[in-house]
């Protein structure tokens, strides 16, 4: 048999429950907004004060050690602080960026000054990061990026451009991939650097999306000077290093609760219609199976292993899923999108944003490559 | 997942490779898996049925194990004898005067061939002589025969929620038939084996068969539609070995049986056409052995729930909880 996905569902432990009590007390305390179209698509939304609040309750690198302002908790234990935080609709977009994946690449291939310089405040909810992966020249294909890093006397001279970076706006630093080996090509050559957003010689500049909403940006980078240790990891190994980083964010239950703020909108509308209600439980099922698929290839990540095609298959799922079902629903409400109801408002947000669903983080055709790959096809 | 699921595992392949008729599946023992070593049975948990589910739907297995293998356990749950002979179950309707009952039920597997059968009819389990058969045959030719009774002698009653004891599919609160329940789980669960032994087919296809100068698998469309069955299979595969998993840890099951009854049911419909599509002409023929498994695939996906009957279930039970009450269902 073709073993895709073959891994054993996952249960969480008798003492989770003490943790799932705690985080929706948080919330309790810290209501995510009552409107749901606010509530939708919400670890893109960013809410400094909440972030902050978050990390003082320590949820935020709630599995880093404690040393770098961590609380050593469970992978599987902050799985759970997430997936309560996303049903919610909490605004969580400052730092989701920091908590996921550059918290978590400083832990594996960042110094010790690394660490400590950054770690704590990202903890605290107090520093967010952002990710310059993206260039006008490299979407899909990373490997064609162009912006580069010189060495100078003491540090680096960096030039270039970096396009659709999500939360630049609010974020200190930033993980660029940048080429600094002139020359190189493709996947060769590449490094990682941690770059302070207020490093003279860097213009953000905002990228409105399409519902007039401001979370892209174009970041240029105009001889800008940053020190020996901006570099991250092993100068020549970025290719491989962000290859890991993407792999990590592929699983997590943003991929399939994104859309979630409407289906609790629509459930508590109480509906009578049975088309309505027959679509409901459609969804649920979708739901239900994505979550467990999620938390299956999470097991396997926090067993140290490295799902990749199990992961992808959780995106691809997930992400189709969450664009079906603002879909789906619309196809059953007998109302124009008029805004004239929370729920109508929700609906024509999510709309209009979840085709970046199946863009961000790794399209669906690349998705798919890789589930290929995994079957032995090429 | 108990010890002896690897050579469960090996003992069952073995068997539905060879087409075994049912005194062979009788003699392997594997209809009493569920049922307790006390009780004479092998004492499997229900992600051991689960997994021998699964090769039975990648075997195409044209008996009726999964049925045999569910009057036995709920039998023995409820403390009666299993019946010598063939047990299937049924979906009836009908009512219970003085011990007798007279009623129909549609379309039960082996109906016609079996020695007893266990229905549910509302909320409670009887236990029938076989009833008067009326042949009919699913897509993939097996026998789904309408079974009336008239006054028959009742063997055994009891309720289905009591009756499933601490695998607590039912509630005492609810009046479903917690037998249509675990009958469509079980249906998710031989659904899941037989897409993922389409997925190997068209795999095998798509690496052999050259087109346009190279074999199909290195065609890009190919590929990406190769991809999206193996996320159904996949899917399908976690949904009935979680709901497994809820069986086992007990506590309130419907929503899991529901939803994997449901998402395999999904998965049939968007990968059957894509082991077909990248198959061409030969996968629609009677020599290949795709339509064994396309078959009992789309027979399956009718019986015991279709897509719709579940969602309205499922539907009614999130709005009757409300967003935060099914939040608390599915992470409980």
């Amino acid at each position: 048999m073709v073993a895709v996905f073959a891994l054993p569902p996952f249960a969480f432990p008798d003492d989770s429950a003490a943790l799932r009590g705690d985080i929706r007390a948080f919330l309790a305390r810290h209501q995510p907004a009552s409107e749901p179209a606010a509530r939708a698509n919400c670890w893109a939304v960013a809410d400094p004060e909440f972030s902050r609040a978050l990390g003082a309750a320590g949820f935020i690198g709630m599995t880093w050690p404690e040393a770098y302002g961590g609380r050593a908790r469970s992978a599987m234990a902050r799985y759970i602080i997430l997936e309560e935080l996303l049903a919610a609709g909490a605004p969580v977009g400052a730092h989701w960026i920091a908590d996921r994946q550059t918290g978590p690449l400083l832990l594996r291939y960042g110094s010790e000054a690394q660490r400590r310089r950054w770690l704590p405040g990202m903890a605290a909810g107090e520093v967010f990061a952002c990710i310059g992966l993206s260039e006008p020249g490299a979407g899909s294909d990373l490997a064609g990026v162009r912006s580069r890093a010189e060495r100078v006397a003491g540090g680096w001279r960096l030039n270039g451009q970096k396009l659709w970076t999500s939360g630049a706006h609010h974020a200190q630093v930033m993980l660029a991939l940048l080429r600094s080996e002139a020359g190189s090509e493709r996947q060769a050559g590449l490094s990682q650097f941690l770059i302070p957003l207020d490093t003279p010689g860097i213009t953000i500049r905002p990228v409105i999306d399409l519902v007039g909403n401001h979370d892209f940006n174009e970041v240029f980078f105009d001889d800008v000077i940053v020190p020996e240790d901006a570099l991250v990891g092993v100068e020549g190994d970025g290719w491989r290093q962000v290859t890991a980083e993407l792999a990590i964010e592929r699983s997590g239950p943003e991929r399939y609760l994104s859309s979630h703020a409407l289906l609790a909108a629509l459930i508590d509308s109480a509906p009578q219609d049975p088309a309505v209600v027959r679509v409901i439980g459609e969804l649920v099922a979708e739901l239900w199976t994505l979550r467990q698929m999620s938390m299956a290839t999470a097991a396997k990540l926090a067993g140290g292993e490295d799902p990749v095609v199990e992961a992808a298959i959780v995106k691809d799922l997930g992400n189709s899923f969450e664009q079906r079902l603002p879909q789906a629903i619309q196809a059953v409400l007998a109302a124009d999108l008029d805004g004239a109801t929370p729920l109508l408002r929700c609906l024509a947000r999510l709309l209009l944003v979840s085709p970046s669903f199946s863009l961000r983080g790794g399209t669906r055709e690349v998705l798919r490559g890789i589930i290929a790959r995994g079957m032995g096809l090429r | 997942m108990t010890a002896m699921r690897p050579d469960l595992e090996r003992t069952a392949s073995a068997l539905f490779a060879g087409a075994p008729d049912w005194t062979a599946i009788a003699e392997s023992g594997l209809p009493r898996l569920l049922v307790p070593e006390a009780a004479g049975g092998f004492g499997g948990d229900w992600g051991d049925a689960e997994a021998v589910l699964r090769l039975a739907g990648a075997a195409a297995l044209a008996q009726p194990l999964a049925e045999a293998m569910l009057a036995a356990r709920l039998l023995a749950d409820a403390g009666v004898a299993l019946p010598a002979g063939r047990v299937t179950i049924a979906i009836a309707q009908g009512r219970v005067t003085d011990g007798r009952f007279t009623g129909s039920a549609p379309a039960v597997p082996w109906g016609g061939a079996s020695d007893a059968v266990l229905a549910a009819v509302g909320g409670e389990l009887l236990l029938l002589p076989p009833g008067v058969a009326t042949p009919g045959l699913s897509p993939a030719g097996e026998p789904r025969d309408r079974l009336d009774w008239q006054g028959a002698a009742v063997l055994a009653a009891g309720r289905a929620s009591t009756s499933l004891g601490k695998s607590g599919v039912g509630d005492s609160a609810a009046s479903e038939p917690d037998l249509l329940a675990l009958a469509g789980w079980a249906r998710a669960a031989q659904v899941a084996g037989a897409l993922g032994a389409a997925l190997d087919l068209a795999v095998d296809h798509v690496n052999t068969r050259v087109q346009f100068g190279k074999p199909l698998a290195r065609q890009q469309a190919v590929q990406q539609q190769l991809a999206v069955l193996a996320s159904e299979v996949a899917a399908a595969g976690m949904a009935s070995a979680a709901a497994a998993a809820a069986l086992d840890a007990g506590g309130d099951c419907r929503l899991a049986l529901a939803a994997a009854k449901l998402r395999a049911n999904l998965a049939i419909g968007r990968g059957v056409a894509i082991a077909h599509q990248v198959h061409g002409a030969i996968g629609f023929t009677r020599d290949y052995p795709l339509q064994l498994l396309t078959r009992r695939l789309m027979g399956w996906r009718s019986e015991f729930g279709s897509e719709g009957a579940w969602a309205d279930r499922l539907g009614a039970l999130a709005v009757a909880r409300g967003s935060a009450g099914l939040w608390a269902t599915i992470t409980g």
